[in-house]
């Protein structure tokens, strides 16, 4: 199956998903998309996951591999999308501040050197990147706002949580003022 | 009235008797049909207890059915969603695509919630303590078990496949083995309960054959002592009749013979010409004539037993004045009376009511029990009638009673009860040499009940007797329309 065959059928599943109000599927059942913009990005992590909130800055050094783990002790496990989805353009563009090629280099480099030490996992639907983190303790990774449901925890971005309107993180950027 | 004060219905019976009476003869004259339907009822009620223990018998095999079916189905479902909940576990382990991984992990999940329910329904059906102590260890083991699991799959996902190998080794394969032994351990109880409720049906069935066998034999004696007392009675039946039948036989040709040798002799000697005076050949004549006459008498009562016995006889029923039947029939027996020395005295109330009857009837069915007073009075040489009218419950004239009273042999208490059937003859008349047919009394008790009366007997042994011939009272009506087919007649 292509890559892009695959993306066409995962944003079909959620779609559907969607549509059947399904628990697993839309994100009716979260309790968070119906009031917060579909345009913004969130940040999952497990339930069991202690955090609460983080910075950019932190944010950053989760998403390029250089913190390894959480407070609880927890491997840091990164979920990703695959290249050319909006989440991960987004990812990159505000979080990261790469291109998708800078990216891949960084974490190439990161692995030889040793500075990092697991190199993200990619999965190719949002369902995809909610079931992992629902089953890995360690695992963060991103969503729109609009397929969350109960089953992982949304974090805080700069103090601010995904229905708000500084929110930081957007699939399209913000217009220039 | 004083006479007919003296003269109370010592013979009538309440309704009660009369009920009692009435079924006891009708259970003496249907024995064997009463036999045949108790038989009847034994077979029905055996049908009845078979059909319910084969009922019992086949609900007791559907329950075992269902439970074992049931419980041993729910038990594979279980081992193969365990098996599945692992084995998808393991294709985790078998490729690194995140993807597949994703996918795998969620088949895991959704065979874990299959077994996890199914434990909680086999916790919800079990009831005996051995069920819920099995089924709360599967709970417990299948629980740690789901925790290793998950620990599993996150170091799968996480991409540490060693580190899941050796969680899944250190931890995943015992605790999965103890869920494997705790299902092995619910499916041997359930064989075990499956055996013990076989061993139940078993016990039941062979309770049941042995129930059968003992009802069936039951049966078999119960009809085999009916069909045998059935045959027994018909045969006593047929002994007493014909013994009767030949008693009647002798005694007829007993009474027959005597007089035909009367009238043999008599008319030998007239022949020879041993009589020539014409007195004596009066008193020959005189004699031939009596016992021609007796003759006749003999063979018309038995011709008339037999018309009465088959229902031939046909009366007519109508008002009677009973002081003309008394004095017909006294001047019938007048002669007989005056042979044997006998003083008849007469106790008729004034003012009696008419009875519906046949005169002709009635007068032959007093007349009879005159002459059995008569022919029994022993050497007391008196004899009484009474006729007196009688009230019933309700204040009205019921009915007129005739008595006839002697005081002579009597009759034994054990004869009472059979002196009205047709042929008896008491072995105490026997032995006295007292001549008859036996058909006297059946003749009488006939007449008086095809006229709606009855005859009854008080009786002392050695003291005497008294029989009650009762008839029914006319009543206006009945006496208006004699009154207008006697004018309609003139």
């Amino acid at each position: 199956m292509s890559l892009g065959l695959r993306k066409k059928l995962g944003f079909a599943i959620a779609a559907l998903c969607l549509l059947l109000n399904t628990p697993s599927g839309g994100a009716a059942g979260s309790g968070v998309a119906a009031s917060v913009p579909e345009d913004n990005l969130a940040v999952i992590v497990n339930q069991s996951n202690p955090i609460e909130d983080l910075s950019l800055k932190e944010l950053k050094a989760v998403f390029l591999g250089e913190r390894s783990h959480w407070p609880n002790g927890r491997r840091i496990t990164l979920v990703m999308m695959d290249p050319g989805v909006p989440e991960r353009k987004a990812v990159l563009r505000d979080v990261c501040h790469m291109s998708e090629t800078e990216f891949s280099r960084h974490f190439l480099q990161g692995l030889f050197t040793g500075e990092v030490f697991v190199s993200p996992k990619t999965l190719s639907t949002p369902v995809g990147v909610r079931k992992f983190v629902f089953n890995v303790p360690g695992a963060i990774g991103y969503v729109k706002a609009s397929d969350l449901d109960g089953t992982v925890k949304v974090i805080h971005i700069n103090g601010r949580s995904v229905d708000d309107a500084e929110y930081p993180l957007r699939i399209e950027p913000r217009p220039a003022k | 009235m004083s006479d007919s004060a003296k003269l109370v219905r010592t013979e009538s019976a309440g309704p009660l008797q009369t009920l009692w009476k009435r079924v006891s003869g009708m259970v003496s004259r249907h024995t064997s049909s009463l036999l045949m339907f108790m038989v009847l009822c034994v077979v029905v009620a055996v049908g009845a207890f078979m059909i319910g223990d084969l009922h019992t018998a086949s609900v007791q095999v559907q329950k075992m059915y269902l439970g074992s079916v049931q419980g041993l189905r729910s038990i594979g479902e279980l081992q193969y969603e365990a098996q599945e909940t692992r084995r998808s576990t393991l294709y985790a382990l078998t490729t690194n695509n995140s993807n597949l991984q994703v996918e795998y992990a969620d088949q895991s999940r959704e065979a874990d919630k299959l077994v996890t329910d199914g434990i909680t329904q086999y916790l919800v059906r079990a009831r005996a303590a051995r069920e819920v102590e099995l089924g709360k260890r599967l709970q417990s083991d299948w629980a740690a078990y789901l925790k290793v699991r998950d620990e599993v799959l996150a170091s799968i996902l996480e991409g540490s496949t060693k580190e899941a190998v050796d969680l899944d080794l250190s931890g995943g394969v015992p605790s999965f083995e103890r869920v494997r032994q705790d299902l092995e351990e619910i499916k041997r109880l359930y064989d075990e309960q499956a055996s013990g409720q076989l061993a139940l049906v078993d016990a039941s069935s062979r309770r049941s054959v042995v129930r059968l066998m003992g009802v069936l034999s039951f049966t078999l004696l119960f009809a085999s002592a009916s069909v045998w007392a059935i045959q027994r009675t018909k045969m006593l039946n047929a002994v007493r009749l014909a013994k009767l039948q030949m008693d009647f036989v002798a005694s007829v040709s007993h009474e027959l013979r005597t007089p035909l040798a009367v009238i043999c002799a008599s008319a030998q000697n007239i022949a020879d010409g041993v009589v020539d005076e014409k007195e004596q050949l009066a008193k020959y004549g005189s004699v031939i004539r009596h016992h021609s006459q007796q003759l006749t008498d003999l063979v018309n009562q038995i011709l008339q037993f037999a018309a009465t016995h088959e229902g031939r006889n046909r009366y007519t029923l109508r008002p009677v004045e009973v002081e003309l039947v008394i004095a017909a029939v006294l001047r019938n027996t007048h002669e007989l009376a005056e042979e044997a020395g006998f003083v008849v005295e007469q106790h008729i109330a004034a003012g009696l009511p008419h009875v519906m009857a046949d005169f002709a009837a009635v007068c032959q069915c007093l007349q009879n029990l005159v002459v059995n007073a008569l022919k029994y009075g022993g050497k007391n040489p008196r004899i009484a009638i009474w006729a007196a009218s009688v009230h019933g419950d309700n204040g009205k004239l019921d009915e007129v009673c005739i008595s006839v009273e002697d005081h002579g042999i009597g009759i034994d208490s054990t004869d009472l009860k059979q002196i009205f059937e047709p042929f008896y003859r008491s072995p105490v008349v026997t032995a006295a040499q007292i001549h008859g047919t036996g058909l006297g009394l059946p003749l009488a008790k006939g007449i008086a009940e095809a006229m709606g009366g009855k005859i009854t007997v008080v009786s002392k042994l050695g003291t005497g007797s008294r029989f009650t011939l009762h008839l029914p009272v006319a009543h206006s009506i009945e006496l208006q329309n004699q009154v207008e087919e006697r004018v309609a007649q003139s």
